[in-house]
């Protein structure tokens, strides 16, 4: 535990001095908003609740791919892979420490990111079930961080790495996304949350917890050369 | 029952793609030995620290450190090792002392041990600036500041005089002084042959007779 924390520590302080991901992540999302909000019709807002919501979750995958690709960049660009692989701790503990923070920096877009999704989208909608919502969301995060960190060091060993995390996380976040609308819909009136809502947050939770054991269980052989 | 070898290697090969980059070394490091690794560039000799660092895996042959088996006690292997790499393997953004007190969590080590580790290098004064202000010699000693923070029975070092000055060379000097035994890539044979006991020149992925 102490090595994830030092780690996650790392990547923090790094994030706080460089300002590379959760920058560009904030600024990616608040441009798909913009973008959406026009394609959707503007005032008028076609397809209504749905397409915002759906809109929502795509912004919060695609932002995350944009964190994601940078998750392992300077330990590639400056080979630090070495000092990392050469020290004795579990390799394992290198993914749960890149998630944990990846998982930080989506919490903090987020932050801004829902604030901004209610006003561009939902202003003359009742305000939605913010708590049903922000549950839907950090559960989601959870698993996207964890599959995340995985691929993410999957694709940071391969040449054409910037192609090929988006092609391996996509096809994975199918059923985030799809879970994901399914919820939030729920959360805005004057839909009700229901036993519905909880069996679908439940998946979240076990899409989370798969793809944590995953991680766990699997990174030791993505970083095997 | 005397104490196994510090390195031990037998007919051991490592490839890349269709590339032999190690095609049968055989290597001993006594206990406390200090060995050059010399040879010209695309000779083996980062593969083979890279191997023995626990780093990589070998592709084939047999590959000993203090008498563990790699890669099966790979985990054994790599708190016995002191590895400093071609690069400094430490955090630009990192200041002196955090990329250390990073390295010492990894390690398992104190971090009381942080600030007489950046003494002995002579970066007590620097320990605050950030790895990517520090001149190029700095970071080299920083590098083996962080190699050497865990006090490993073996040392593996790549290039280790790259960028420094003559007080960083006395220093390394120092370092291989100890009990330690090292393997040390280098190409200033003259430079460090006072701190060695032998030297062994890699060709083609093999030791040249």
């Amino acid at each position: 535990m102490r090595a994830v924390r030092a780690l996650v520590r790392k990547d923090l302080l790094l994030e706080l001095r460089g300002r590379e991901v959760v920058p560009a992540m904030v600024v990616f999302v608040l441009a798909a908003f913009v973008l959406f909000r026009f394609a959707l019709g503007g005032d008028r807002l076609g397809g209504g609740v749905r397409a915002a919501t759906g809109m929502l979750w795509v912004a919060v995958v695609f932002t995350a791919i944009l964190g994601l690709a940078r998750a392992f960049a300077v330990e590639r660009e400056h080979r630090i892979w070495d000092g990392l692989l050469a020290s004795p701790i579990d390799r394992s503990a290198i993914w749960a420490a890149k998630a944990v923070s990846t998982f930080a920096f989506l919490v903090v877009m987020q932050a801004v990111a829902l604030p901004l999704f209610w006003l561009f989208f939902l202003q003359q909608a009742d305000g939605p079930s913010f708590a049903v919502l922000i549950a839907a969301l950090l559960a989601a995060d959870v698993g996207i961080a964890a599959l995340g960190a995985l691929l993410a060091g999957l694709a940071s060993a391969g040449q054409a790495r910037e192609v090929l995390l988006p092609v391996l996380f996509l096809p994975f976040a199918v059923p985030l996304v799809l879970v994901g609308v399914q919820v939030s819909i729920g959360t805005i009136p004057p839909q009700t949350a229901d036993f519905g809502t909880v069996r679908e947050l439940g998946f979240l939770a076990l899409y989370a917890t798969i793809f944590a054991l995953l991680g766990w269980a699997l990174f030791e052989y993505v970083v095997e050369d | 029952m005397s104490s196994p070898d510090a390195v031990e290697c037998t007919g051991l090969v490592r490839r890349f793609g269709e590339r032999e980059a190690l095609a049968g070394v055989d290597l001993r490091v006594a206990p406390g030995e200090v060995v050059l690794l010399t040879g010209p560039n695309g000779a083996g000799k980062t593969t083979l620290l890279r191997v023995l660092a626990g780093v990589i895996r070998p592709g084939g042959g047999r590959a000993a450190v203090a008498g563990h088996e790699l890669p099966a006690a790979a985990a054994a292997v790599r708190p016995l090792v002191g590895y400093a790499g071609h690069e400094p393997l430490v955090y630009p953004r990192l200041t002196a002392r955090e990329n250390l007190e990073l390295y010492a969590a990894l390690y398992g080590v104190s971090p009381e041990a942080v600030a007489p580790a950046l003494e002995r290098v002579g970066l007590d004064g620097r320990a605050g600036d950030r790895a990517a202000d520090l001149s190029r010699g700095m970071r080299q000693r920083l590098a083996l500041a962080r190699a050497t923070l865990h006090v490993p029975e073996v040392l593996l070092f790549d290039e280790p005089t790259s960028g420094l000055d003559e007080q960083g060379r006395a220093l390394l000097g120092r370092l291989l002084g100890g009990s330690q035994a090292a393997l040390v890539a280098t190409h200033e044979l003259a430079t460090l042959a006072a701190a060695a006991d032998r030297a062994v020149r890699l060709e083609l992925g093999r030791v040249a007779a």
